[in-house]
């Protein structure tokens, strides 16, 4: 099962099945944006929180 | 130090910005007694070159609305050979030919610019939001503008090419309008000049007519949130030129006769 933890509020998460590692996603519970790291097994992290989030 | 009468013009990479016309003005006005710092950018010879070599441009855009050209190691590498590469030299050439003592370089040289490397970036693909950590662009913090001056004090025409170093040693993809701005930051100049293939910034894109002829500082917000694509950088580089200390930024048209001296006459976009 792609489920994971929300390091930020313990909320458990089921991935899509289509999810991609580097894709973001947001907590559905607390809001926070989390990156998924691998998926199998599946792992997310809290997404970087940059001021300028593009690349020039 | 003497930074009041010094103008830095971007010289856009678009096709249809006339490189010629604008070397053969400055070589008036520095006749004139005008000391003038050259930024250019590169952007469409760096595409050309990237479909030649079989990596064609790849552009993202970031949740936040902005564009950039994704640039991994490869594209770097042809991003340098585009831009610091053939751009550079053949400006510094034609300036040459003009009398003009041009002294090319990227902002790698001396540690012109100073860049943080933008590791975590964001792109929007088929609605999807993905995290982008192999990007060799950043955001320049430091320009060297004692290197700058002495150059100009020298005589020298500097011509720099938006490339910086990042506090690793490593080259970066800098955006030329806010490398432009930073370096009129770090000089105090008087005028940033943002020479591109349009009038200026307008109200209803690309309806000419509806050309924006003057912007106070305190409207810029605004202002950015009505910029499309490329616009958008240039806008936010008027504003971290201003920030910085620049008198006054315009952005005019460099497809036209003597685009220094038609912008400094009041043509285009004033923004201060």
């Amino acid at each position: 099962m792609n489920t994971v933890s929300c390091p930020e509020c313990a909320a458990e998460i089921t991935l899509e099945a289509n999810a991609e590692v580097g894709e973001i996603i947001v907590c559905p519970d607390c809001g926070v944006d989390l990156e998924v790291i691998s998926l199998n097994p599946a792992e997310v992290d809290l997404a970087p929180m940059e001021q300028e989030d593009w690349g020039e | 130090m003497m930074t009041q009468q010094i103008i830095v013009v971007k010289l856009g990479g678009t096709e249809g910005v006339d490189f010629s016309a604008i070397c053969q003005d400055a070589a008036e006005l520095l006749k004139s007694g005008q000391r003038l710092v050259f930024v250019h950018g590169g952007s469409a010879e760096a595409n050309a070159l990237g479909e030649a070599l079989g990596t064609p441009p790849k552009f993202i855009t970031s949740p936040s609305g902005y564009t950039s050209r994704y640039t991994d190691r490869k594209t770097l590498e042809v991003f340098l050979m585009a831009v610091n590469g053939k751009v550079n030299s053949l400006l510094t050439e034609q300036l040459h030919g003009l009398g003009i003592n041009a002294f090319g370089l990227s902002g790698m040289d001396g540690k012109l610019m100073v860049a943080t490397r933008k590791d975590a970036i964001q792109s929007v693909e088929n609605g999807k939001r993905k995290m982008i950590r192999d990007d060799y662009t950043g955001k320049i913090e430091t320009v060297n503008s004692e290197l700058l001056l002495a150059l100009l004090n020298m005589g020298f025409l500097p011509v720099i090419a938006p490339v910086a170093v990042s506090q690793n040693g490593e080259a970066l993809n800098v955006d030329a309008d806010r490398a432009a701005a930073m370096v009129a930051a770090a000089l105090k100049a008087e005028t940033l000049l943002l020479l591109t293939a349009v009038p200026g910034l307008m109200e209803k894109f690309p309806d000419e007519s509806t050309l924006i002829r003057q912007i106070p500082q305190s409207k810029l917000v605004s202002a950015l949130e009505m910029a499309q694509g490329r616009m958008k950088k240039k806008v936010l580089g008027a504003e971290e030129a201003l920030q910085g200390g620049v008198g006054r930024v315009i952005i005019a048209d460099g497809r036209v006769e003597k685009p220094i001296s038609n912008a400094m006459s009041g043509n285009g976009t004033i923004i201060q």
